[in-house]
């Protein structure tokens, strides 16, 4: 987005072209889901994890893959499973009978870009294997600390928890994930075009012959671009007012942490980008308002059952906070 | 193992019945009844204390003189007499004009007491549901600002990014006078600029929001030449307006 009164201060080209390359490999395959995809590049521009929630065969697993694959990184996925150990994604200390030592035999996690596909099918245990890796962007086995390789971003999938063989992940985990993007059913065109694509063959072909847009290096690179971009002091409050009006609403029993400020920005930083601007507006908070704090709020068990959505919630916090102008 | 436990179920089998021809040889004896020989005094009260508690107050069962109502007692029974008639003369209706008061003039008291306090009684019943943010902004009326002597202020302090926003603001005001938006405090630039209907006014209003973005929350700096041309395109767009 250009503006003939006002010099350019960042140059965005760099990170717009790498945007559309993304989206012109994801559109090959992926039918619809525009505002998924945008949320799936902000997320990660952002550095940070990605929920990715829906019924199955809604093609989330495909749509991560897929991203993975526009990205030249070490990839590596894990099925979590119920009887998934935490050794099983960290890794183990082997006895080495030649070297008559201990080795550390790394787990799938040190990766960079690591799918775990239906995450909330393993339970609370094999959970809590990730918090540090995924916060920390560490592993610590044995006292001995393991970093990972940057850029190291999770994306996840989940089946909603109401599906048979589920669990609740924990709140802590939650937290630790930037956005939580819901993928719907596609819209009645939408899905026709899928069919069609799949008749005529066009999808295997088309997954087989995706090539890598960006490496590591540049992942990086635009990362700290992200990073650097203006963001006004009142939109800071912004921000902070919404994730405080959560924490005191009265159909939450547990509101936004601080990390859901700081996902908030960070996620409106990146978004920004993604539209070609170095500054953020309070729309780009309020776009990635939902993603960001939909799987950190908590309902309260009445508002459950009544069928009110995190969204909706989300929503009427916003609605009472002035934007600030 | 086996001799061991036959030894002893032996001695207890054998002790059992030893018990019992012991107690089958013991002879009963029969109970002796034993009666009460005391001599019987009989006790008198004296004569002076049974006076004395017949003259007490508390054993006076005859019930109290019905006294003649003071002047202070016929004054009330006349007002609440005028106050609500027949109906005070009723005990049951009586009783419940009198607690209903009561509890008014106590609900009266606790308000007072709040008040003077300086508690929010209603906020102390509702508890932390209906918390307010502390530091709420008082929510700007763009209906109430002079905004040509504010944005002359602006000018003459060179705080054209103040300008800036001032004339965006006027905008607003002036779409919403013509009822081509409405203004509502939460709602985005974006949101407006879908409410406008006219292309060509739709596509103006785009522009001047895009200035206004880069200057108020881009944070690019902005001189007296660069206002200069953005306060041109505002002014068109007024003349587009009218």
């Amino acid at each position: 987005m250009e503006n003939e009164f006002f010099e350019q201060r960042t140059d965005l080209s760099k990170l717009g072209t790498a945007v559309e390359q993304i989206k012109a490999t994801l559109a090959k395959i992926i039918v619809g889901q525009q505002e998924s995809i945008d949320l799936l590049i902000a997320g990660i521009l952002a550095d940070g994890h990605i929920l990715i929630e829906g019924v199955p065969g809604v093609a989330k697993t495909l749509t991560a893959k897929l991203i993975s694959k526009a990205i030249d990184a070490r990839y590596s996925r894990i099925q979590f499973t119920p009887d998934l150990m935490p050794s099983d994604i960290l890794g183990t200390s082997v006895f080495n009978p030649k070297s008559t030592e201990f080795e550390f035999k790394r787990g799938p996690i040190f990766g960079n870009i690591i799918l775990i596909d239906e995450i909330n099918r393993a339970p609370a245990k094999t959970q809590s294997a990730l918090f540090e890796a995924m916060e920390e962007k560490q592993v610590t086995v044995d006292g001995h600390t393991y970093k990972m390789e940057e850029p190291f971003t999770v994306l996840a999938t989940q089946n909603p928890v109401e599906q048979e063989g589920t669990y609740r992940l924990p709140e802590a985990q939650l937290d630790r994930f930037l956005f939580k993007i819901e993928i719907k059913y596609p819209s009645l065109a939408d899905e026709i075009a899928i069919i069609t694509q799949q008749h005529q063959q066009k999808t295997t072909d088309q997954l087989n012959h995706i090539e890598p847009v960006l490496s590591a290096a540049e992942i990086i690179a635009l990362r700290q671009q992200v990073k650097a971009l203006h963001v006004e002091h009142k939109l800071l409050e912004f921000t902070a007012k919404i994730v405080f009006e959560s924490r005191n609403h009265k159909a939450l029993y547990l509101g936004g942490s601080p990390r859901a400020s700081l996902a908030i920005i960070n996620g409106a930083k990146a978004l920004a980008a993604i539209r070609g601007r170095d500054f953020v507006t309070p729309e780009d908070i309020i776009y990635v308002a939902a993603p960001v704090l939909r799987h950190r709020i908590m309902l309260t068990p009445d508002k459950e059952m009544e069928g009110v959505t995190p969204d909706e919630v989300i929503a009427q916090i916003i609605q009472k906070i002035e934007i600030p102008r | 193992m086996q001799k061991l436990l036959f030894t002893f179920l032996f001695v207890l089998i054998a002790g059992l019945f030893s018990g019992g021809a012991f107690a089958a040889s013991v002879k009963k004896t029969p109970a002796k009844l034993q009666t009460d020989s005391s001599a019987i005094v009989v006790k008198s009260f004296s004569a002076d204390s049974i006076n004395t508690y017949k003259k007490a107050k508390e054993f006076n069962y005859n019930g109290t003189v019905i006294e003649a109502p003071s002047a202070w007692d016929r004054f009330w029974a006349y007002f609440w007499n005028k106050l609500f008639g027949k109906l005070s003369n009723s005990p049951l209706a009586g009783a419940f004009i009198k607690y209903t008061l009561l509890a008014l003039a106590v609900a009266l008291l606790v308000y007072v007491s709040f008040k003077l306090v300086g508690m929010d009684a209603v906020k102390l019943w509702m508890g932390q549901a209906n918390k307010t943010l502390h530091y709420t902004e008082s929510l700007e009326n763009i209906h109430e600002i002079n905004f040509d002597a504010e944005i002359e202020k602006a000018i003459a302090l060179h705080n054209y990014r103040l300008a800036v926003r001032l004339l965006y603001l006027k905008c607003l005001k002036q779409l919403s006078d013509n009822e081509l938006i409405r203004w509502q405090t939460d709602k985005t630039n974006s949101a407006y600029i879908y409410e406008l209907n006219d292309p060509s006014l739709r596509q103006a209003f785009t522009l001047l929001t895009r200035q206004f973005e880069y200057v108020w929350y881009g944070g690019f700096s902005i001189d007296s030449n660069a206002f200069k041309n953005i306060n041109q395109l505002f002014q068109n767009f007024k003349k587009q307006l009218a």
